[in-house]
């Protein structure tokens, strides 16, 4: 880096911005106090959920069809998972076969006959993974990067199934604002933080809705209810 | 009703209403505006006939001009304030100052205090004057809680919100409100209808194309309302958008101001323009 | 397609109105984008209060920008991102070239970003002789044309599928024969694929800067910016130093309005928030992470009185609703941005001299204001800037003398009466059966549109005449 450049740009853009606004209080409780003010208002400035509890907001949300390309069930426990999977393959008539995101909550469940390592860089594949959170608001599932999981599992395969521990399902994305603060706080953000709410969508041919542009045309959610 | 003013306009609307009940005592200063002044006298007449039958007490001063749109809109502000220093001397003692333009009237109200901005003095007239300064249709319902009464007039209209009156006074209801009193019209909705003409005062000229796009379209949903009549609140959108009509050749089509119709001269004007047919 | 220039726009527009499909072309996206926002606001109806909310946000974050800045930097770079300041675009773009450079890129993968468009970034990687693949869509498919975008949501509206067929088939090394737009998405997405995974480094912009944290914010709806930042090993950001919110929560508010104003969908499918390079032992992501910091006439912005233009989070709701760009499209104004906002923002990037005459192709009707999903208020902004230009005598003399003699009139009430009531007398000369179809003076009505004929006499003559009948008549 050029850091003689850097820093005469840096210093032209502050003096710029300090030239036009001399005044402005640079005390740092007030600046605080006013961003707090302004996130006060959300309570009443964001949308109506489809009901009171969260999970079933979410499920609601994805069943009046407004998250693109995405159904859901509701399953009692983890062991139910391997069922659910086959059901999904079956529907799309695809082979036995998936990539498992590699945790071992979700790799020691008996698969049977599925194959659960397929390579990605392949099309038409389709991928599992354990997601943090779900926020009913927007039908989202958030998926953090960490040693396991990595983030192309949600964006290379063609169909995409996403578990989400039913506890971990939150009303708004506000909420999952203040968790990612606390998170930050205990000195543990990772890298990417991806609040996905439906499929890799274009319109940008004719104003066409086409899912799968680049990665998943369909998705489905597993909310686990004892997790 | 436009998406951010609601709010703001019932509550002028509701502190107007209070004020209604003395309406008689108050001297109205009508503004002509140089469309009407020009091209339709009858526009003048009529909302003078309106505020007397609301019961206003009208006054025209006769040293008025223009509102000062073309010099504000073309970036002219020092043109602006020329303009603008002897409507606020000719105006400023009248309770309140009406004009039957919901652009004119948007220019007093809202844009006259913009050209002031670093001369207190006018700034605080400007102020003034902007506050008791209303379009005319929407003066008659808010402010006078006027009812148009045994006028009668034959055919059905469709009606052309003008952007400023619309958009930036929040007129809408008013005129409707009126009109339904009107025995004999019947309103047929148009598609479209606060959307721009592509009049815009010194845009029509100057990218006369552009707009002639525009106008195209609005004389477009015009017909097919296949309404007798086309009636809006600001000549500048009615003659834009009559005139693309016949050159169109749609003569089946009359534009009308809406206080011609509300004050009972519609049948004349119509008769006499059929005439010079 | 040549690129039009911001200084030609009259020609320009003169060459769109005559393009016999453009009008279709524009319509099939903007009505429905105009459709599904309508949608979208009536099913929340609190909008009016998310849409203050959202300008809070900004109006906060502008006010205290240097604050902000200066908590971004101090905390991306604490999350292991190299910070880099750009006062033009100029310099952006050789900031990121340098850094392509240094890790010896021969393909970088973008992600779409206007402001990368801004500071010409296409154009100096193209230069440079490094493989530039667009990922975006509607950017691969201008790629392949040539174009430069035509709209800030859908920079490829103007090309029919038609074209696209022609494109892909020319191009794409597997391609599709079929013309089903299902199958031509897909044959973009086999082209793709190997170029997300070879790519050596992944170019995006971003939606929002968080200062709290240093992550910067990027929103797809086709999931391409984490195909792009993910796979190589550098990952560099440019983004405009108005993109800054205090928090993730902050950003929230603006993510609400945003994709509602932009496409009438409730919410984009991929918001991710990228936090610097990989942790240890991370799965997959980036080694190096950039961040370059560009003002490029941003800070001009505010010290104009303009600041209320850096709320703008570039939805384009202002351009999808607006008369003018309908008929005109994207192309015509000649810059990177279109439409109201770009007539703001373009003579700020680039000079009021060159693009002063697109602030005039405005009626100033206020529909561009009313859908702001931040409450700019864009014709004021763009009055503002035809003052500015008219100070600066950028006018030309006509319109100048035209607008001074109508001045010198009308501020003489007398005299602008008399001349009225000529006109009226000068008028009726011209009209036939009510209409006057061409006169001196009204080429510009004249030539689209007829005009109605006035009655004989003015109104204030005929007022005073009545007036005086009246007062004789009671004497």
């Amino acid at each position: 880096m050029d850091n003689k450049r850097n820093n005469e740009s840096r210093e032209r853009i502050f003096n710029a911005i300090k030239a036009a606004a001399p005044t402005v209080s640079m005390d740092l409780d007030i600046i605080q106090k006013e961003a707090q003010d302004i996130l006060a208002e959300s309570e009443f400035a964001r949308p109506k959920l489809l009901a009171e509890d969260a999970p079933e907001a979410l499920v609601n949300r994805i069943n009046a069809g407004l998250v693109i390309g995405t159904s859901c069930e509701i399953v009692a426990s983890l062991e139910d998972l391997p069922h659910s999977v086959n059901q999904f393959l079956n529907k799309y008539s695809l082979p036995p076969e998936l990539k498992v995101q590699n945790v071992p909550k979700l790799q020691s469940l008996n698969w049977e006959s599925l194959s659960i390592d397929v390579d990605l860089q392949k099309d038409n594949t389709v991928g599992m993974c354990w997601a943090e959170y779900g926020v009913a608001e927007t039908g989202s599932f958030v998926v953090h990067s960490s040693p396991e999981m990595p983030i192309l599992l949600n964006f290379l395969p063609l169909y995409l199934i996403a578990v989400i521990p039913k506890s971990k399902i939150l009303h708004y994305m506000d909420d999952y604002a203040l968790i990612a603060s606390e998170i930050a706080n205990r000195g543990e953000t990772p890298r990417n933080m991806c609040l996905i709410s439906g499929v890799s969508g274009t319109t940008d041919i004719e104003g066409v809705l086409v899912q799968g542009a680049h990665g998943p045309e369909i998705s489905h959610i597993i909310i686990v209810e004892d997790q | 009703m436009s998406e951010k003013n609601s709010n703001a306009d019932t509550e002028s609307v509701q502190s107007n209403t209070i004020e209604c009940l003395n309406i008689s005592e108050k001297r109205v200063g009508f503004f002509v505006t140089c469309l009407v002044n020009t091209m339709r006298p009858s526009v003048g007449f009529a909302s003078i006939t309106l505020l007397e039958q609301a019961g206003c007490n009208v006054e025209v001063p006769e040293l008025q001009s223009c509102c000062g749109q073309p010099a504000f809109n073309s970036g002219d502000d020092e043109g602006t304030r020329q303009v603008a220093y002897q409507t606020i001397e000719q105006f400023e003692n009248f309770d309140y100052v009406v004009l039957p333009s919901g652009s004119c009237a948007g220019m007093i109200k809202k844009n006259f205090v913009e050209v002031f901005k670093d001369d207190s003095e006018w700034l605080q007239r400007a102020q003034n004057l902007a506050d008791k300064t209303y379009e005319l249709l929407s003066f008659l319902v808010d402010v006078c809680n006027f009812e148009p009464e045994n006028v009668e007039f034959e055919g059905s209209y469709t009606y052309h919100d003008s952007c400023s009156g619309y958009r930036s006074l929040g007129v809408y209801e008013q005129p409707r409100k009126m009109l339904s009193k009107v025995k004999g019209l019947d309103h047929k909705p148009l598609n479209g209808h606060s959307e721009c003409c592509g009049f815009g005062g010194t845009f029509c000229v100057k990218y006369s194309d552009i707009s002639n796009e525009i106008v195209a379209e609005k004389t477009e949903n015009v017909l097919a309302t296949e309404a007798d009549y086309l009636l809006g609140g600001d000549m500048g959108c009615l003659m834009n958008i009559a005139g693309k009509l016949n050159r169109e050749g749609h003569t089946e089509i009359e534009a009308l101001h809406t206080a011609e119709v509300l004050a009972g001269l519609a049948t004349e004007i119509v008769g006499a323009k059929n005439a010079r047919k | 397609m040549h690129a039009n220039k911001p200084e030609n726009f009259y020609q320009n527009v003169t060459e769109a109105l005559a393009q016999p499909d453009l009008k279709m072309i524009i319509r099939r996206t903007t009505d429905k984008a105009e459709t599904k926002r309508a949608e979208a606001i009536a099913n929340f109806p609190e909008f009016e209060k998310a849409r203050q909310q959202g300008q809070k946000v900004k109006d906060h974050t502008i006010k205290y920008m240097d604050h902000y800045l200066a908590e971004f930097e101090k905390n991306a770079a604490a999350q292991g991102t190299i910070v880099h300041w750009a006062s033009t675009g100029e310099e952006a773009s050789k900031i990121v070239l340098d850094i392509c450079r240094q890790h010896e890129a021969k393909k970088v993968t973008r992600s779409k970003s206007m402001l990368g468009e801004e500071i010409g970034l296409s154009h100096a990687l193209d230069n440079s002789g490094i493989e530039r693949v667009e990922t975006d869509l509607a950017e691969h498919i201008i790629q392949l044309a040539g174009d430069p975008p035509s709209h800030i949501v859908w920079p490829a509206m103007h090309r029919s599928r038609e074209d696209v067929i022609k494109l892909f088939r020319e191009f794409h090394k597997d391609p599709t024969y079929s013309e089903e737009i299902t199958d031509l998405v897909r044959s973009a997405r086999r082209d793709l694929r190997t170029k997300f995974l070879t790519s050596d480094i992944g170019i995006s912009g971003s939606n929002f800067l968080l200062a709290d944290s240093g992550s910067s914010c990027t929103v797809t709806n086709e999931g391409n910016a984490e195909l792009t930042i993910t796979p190589p090993k550098v990952h560099i950001v440019t983004a405009g130093i108005e993109k800054l919110v205090p928090s993730m929560a902050h950003a929230v508010p603006l993510l609400r309005l945003l994709t509602r104003s932009a496409t009438g969908g409730e919410i984009t499918q991929y918001i991710t928030f990228h936090n610097g390079p990989k942790r240890p032992n991370d799965a997959d992501g980036p080694e190096e992470c950039h961040i370059v910091l560009v003002d490029n006439g941003r800070t001009k912005m505010l010290a104009d009185g303009m600041e209320e233009m850096l709320r703008c989070i570039r939805c384009g709701a202002c351009m999808n609703h607006c008369v003018v760009y309908k008929h005109i499209g994207g192309h015509a104004y000649g810059s990177v941005y279109p439409g109201p906002m770009g007539s703001v923002l373009t003579p700020h990037l680039d000079s009021l001299k060159v693009a002063n005459k697109q602030t005039h192709a405005c009626t100033l009707n206020g529909r561009c204001e009313e859908v702001c999903p931040v409450n700019i208020p864009l014709p004021k902004l763009l009055r503002a800037l035809r003052a500015e230009s008219w100070q600066k005598k950028y006018e030309p003399l006509t319109n100048r003398y035209v607008v001074k003699a109508y001045a010198q009139l009308a501020k003489r009430p007398r005299m602008f009466q008399f001349v009225s009531s000529c006109g009226v007398v000068f008028m009726k000369l011209f009209s036939r059966q009510g209409w006057i179809k061409s006169m001196p003076f009204t080429g510009g009505w004249t030539r689209n549109r007829d005009l109605i004929e006035p009655e004989s006499k003015t109104f204030m003559q005929q007022y005073k005449a009545s007036k005086k009948a009246k007062s004789s008549g009671g004497r």
